[in-house]
């Protein structure tokens, strides 16, 4: 049976994941994709989830 | 106590209804590039020409803009905009940090030439080319702009890569 496409590894003729210094280039290539609105709202939502992540950690503090 | 998110559009619209001459540098402009970074403040390098600090000090009122970390609430004025300083205020839709100028004082007129124009919904700015920022960051040495500079400079080398296909 053939692997679900999520599950598929990066192959070899695929341009490098990463850097030599590690910078992920696969979300490079994403952020690339996108247009500057798009892009734009990226970065929205990134704030988004770590306020959220933020006031979820002070709420598990509290008990 | 809910923290509100920064709306950096809605600033951008602010200083775009009323005009304003500016640049966006910094975080912002990295990822308007494309690079995948994260930022929480807006960083602009604004004209210090007469008609334009009229301009934004409209701009800032509709912002309800003040310097943040006082104790009062000091709102800036053309006097203190028309300096080469860096004014890092708080508005109703999050942080805007006004740069009077970046390293080695350059002002908006001098990055003017190195800015390109892009479009974010119905709006039409200007950011700092990407090899221009990455110029910057290298001259600075601050860690935290030395941090992003690989991912930087790795932005502008898939981009060229893109080109050439």
């Amino acid at each position: 049976m053939e692997n679900p496409p999520h599950l598929i590894l990066h192959s070899q003729k695929d341009p490098p994941a990463y850097s030599e210094d590690g910078v992920d280039l696969t979300l490079i290539r994403w952020m690339l994709s996108l247009t500057p609105t798009e892009r734009l709202n990226v970065l929205q939502q990134n704030m988004l989830s770590i306020v959220r992540l933020k006031h979820a950690g002070i709420r598990a503090a509290d008990y | 106590m809910q923290e509100s998110v920064p709306q950096i559009i809605e600033i951008l619209r602010v200083l775009d209804d009323r005009q304003v001459k500016f640049i966006i540098v910094g975080g912002v402009c990295a990822v308007l590039h494309g690079a995948p970074i994260t930022t929480f403040d807006l960083d602009l390098v604004h004209s210090r020409a007469p008609d334009n600090l009229n301009c934004l000090v409209k701009a800032l009122i509709d912002l309800d803009a003040y310097y943040r970390g006082h104790l009062k609430r000091i709102k800036p004025d053309i006097e203190s905009l028309a300096s080469p300083g860096h004014h890092l205020l708080m508005t109703r839709f999050g942080p805007l940090d006004l740069l009077g100028t970046i390293e080695k004082n350059l002002g908006y007129a001098n990055l003017i030439g190195h800015s390109e124009e892009i479009q974010i919904e119905n709006l039409q700015l200007r950011i700092l080319s990407l090899e221009h920022l990455i110029e910057i960051k290298e001259q600075t040495f601050r860690e935290k702009d030395r941090l992003i500079l690989p991912v930087l400079k790795h932005t502008l080398q898939e981009r060229e890569k893109n080109k050439k296909k």
